[in-house]
This record gives C-alpha cells, structure tokens and sequence, in this order.
C-alpha cells in the first residue's frame, strides 16, 4: 500500500489534533510490522522504535488473551494511550488531566474517520491510474542492458487502459508489440524510485505474469531484491 | 524490616482482594511484592500465561513512561476484545487483576484505594 497519502493526511491531523488539544504532547501511530505513518515533530524516531519493540514483545505474550485494543497508562506527570485503529497503533501521550472522552473521540472517531476518507481517495486515483505492483527477478550478466522487462499481457492491458488519446486510439490485440509503452516508473515501498526503457519479457520460461526483471545494477540503485514487490507505473 | 502497619496494610488489601475475586466477571490477580507473590486465578492452568503478561504490562509501562516522559507508573490497563487486565501500583505491591471486558476497572481502582 502505498502510504504517501495516509502520512500526509495523518501528519496533518496530528498537527491539527495538538493545536486544538493543547493537553496532547506526543502523538505517533504505527503499524503492526512498526512501520512508522505519522508522527508529530517533538518525537525522534528512535523513541517510536523502541516503544514498537516493546509493545511487539507484550502482543506476544498477550495471545492468551487475544488482540489488543486498548492499552493505557496513567503515570505521575501524565497519561499514555495506544490504541488499535484499522491495524495500525496510535499512541498519544497527554497531560494527567486530559479529558478521556475528547482522546475517546480521536482513538475512535476522527482518526478512523481520517483513514477511511484517505482509502477511499487513494483507491479512486488507483483506479484511473494503472499502476501495477510487481515482483522482481533480477537480470545480471554482460547483456543485462539498461532495460526492465514485463510481460506482454502486462504492457498490452497498460496500453488498453490507458487514455486513448495520450497512447493510440485503437486497442492493441494480444499479437501485436504493445510498443506504445516505452518506459515505466518502478517505485519500492521504502520511496525509492526510476524510470527506465521497458521491453516485453522475451524469455519464455520467464513470461510469468505480475514479474518484472530489473538489471542487477537498477535493482541496487533501488535497494530491491529477487521476490521484493515494486509499484510500477506505465509512462509515455 | 517489616513493621505492624504495612503487616495490618497487607492483611487488608488480601482481604479486599478475596471480596474483588469473587465479583462477577473477575478472571483472578497475581499480587506482587518484593520478596513474594500470591496468585489467585479461576484458571489455574494459565498461571504461567498470566504471569508472564503481568510483566510484560509492566515492562511496557515502565518502557513507555520512561521514553515519553510522564513519570512513574500507577496504573496500567490493557484491553482486548474479551478480557480486561488492571495493572496497579499499591504501596510495595504491584497487583494485576484479570477481568471481563464488561467490568468496570475504575470502580475496582477507587475500591483498592
């Protein structure tokens, strides 16, 4: 998934959530692998790190119990929750005096509110866009080329799907070279990100479908490995 | 050295403790201090599973306050979809009590203090 738009948003109302309860001093939320999402600026991320390392080590041991939903501290100076929100953990730190039932609305209402409102926005713009996520096979040797290659049943959908009018106004059959798509976007999960040529899988025991093979030294520019998946988008 | 108030502090909160056991809802408590533990569960097949989640709370806590800076920890509460565990810091002692989500784990505070 990319998270671009969810770090955003989720920045954003952190931001936003602080101003209006001046009672709220650290805000962070986290997913269940500890993939940071948002966080506000007055936490380092080292901090976030080891609290996820310490909150993993008690989701272990919490299996007798099952999942956890909710997990407060009330300490000398201040008030800590971590909360489950849609598979990810949001955790607030606030003052010892803070209204529960205003950090009830945000654990409950307004941040799911906020996650819901930016899937239903990321999966629109997927749909006009046909980005496509693939998994890589690495191509090495001394004609691995600068070129990526897909599958042609892959370029051929990109190139129906397409605007007709930025590529070609006739849809292209399975036989013909889908050659409109020259070159492709490849984006990792980390953010990294290039464009380059794009050829159609010539291999026949490798024309399997939702694979790319990249060059050995494109996979290491993009830190990506055999089996890694990529976000690859079609470019005219 | 132990004196007579926390013996007579002790005997009370144990006393306490038998009447909170038997409210509805309760699952049980591990109650800790520095040289002993009493353990008091429904289950007593998941003595292990508790006691390790008891400290584990504690760890959390102690690992959470620390970082995020709000001081030392008086009371934890961890929820999940059926059970509830109350997590307390009371003198020398630090109790967990194991509960149904359904149970009010405030009331049961006010009850402790």
């Amino acid at each position: 998934m990319n998270r671009e738009p969810y770090a955003i948003s989720l920045n954003s109302a952190l931001t936003e959530i602080k101003k209006t309860y001046p009672g709220i001093h650290h805000s962070f939320l986290f997913t269940n692998t500890g993939l940071i999402v948002a966080k506000d600026l007055e936490t380092n991320e080292e901090v976030i790190q080891n609290i996820f390392e310490s909150f993993d080590d008690l989701k272990e041991k919490t299996k007798t119990i099952g999942n956890i939903n909710n997990f407060s501290v009330t300490g000398k100076n201040g008030k800590l929750f971590l909360s489950n929100v849609d598979d990810m953990y949001l955790v607030l730190a606030t003052s010892k005096s803070v209204d529960e039932s205003q950090i009830n609305s945000i654990t409950k209402i307004i941040i799911p509110t906020i996650l819901k409102t930016v899937e239903t926005l990321v999966s629109t713009h997927l749909q006009s866009k046909p980005e496509k996520k693939l998994i890589v096979d690495t191509i090495s040797g001394f004609f691995a080329g600068d070129s990526v290659q897909i599958d042609k049943e892959t370029l051929i959908d990109w190139t129906n799907t397409l605007d007709s009018d930025e590529i070609k106004k006739t849809k292209v059959t399975k036989e013909e070279t889908s050659d409109s798509i020259d070159q492709v976007k490849i984006e990792t999960f980390a953010g990294n990100s290039v464009l380059c040529k794009v050829k159609e899988i010539t291999d026949p025991k490798l024309k399997v479908k939702n694979l790319i093979r990249i060059p050995e030294k494109i996979c290491k520019s993009l830190v990506v490995k055999k089996g890694d998946q990529v976000l690859v988008k079609p470019m005219l | 050295m132990t004196n007579k108030n926390e013996l007579d502090n002790d005997e009370a909160l144990q006393e306490r403790l038998k009447e909170i056991k038997n409210q509805k809802g309760i699952i049980g408590y591990i109650l800790r201090s520095s040289n002993s533990a009493a353990v008091d569960l429904k289950d007593p097949q998941k003595i292990i599973d508790y006691a390790v989640l008891s400290s584990a709370v504690l760890d959390l806590s102690n690992n959470m306050t620390e970082k995020l800076q709000v001081g030392e920890v008086e009371k934890a509460v961890v929820e999940s979809d059926e059970t509830k565990l109350l997590s307390i810091k009371l003198g020398n002692n630090h109790l967990s009590i194991f509960m149904e989500q359904s149970v009010d784990h405030n009331k049961l505070c006010k009850e402790l203090k």
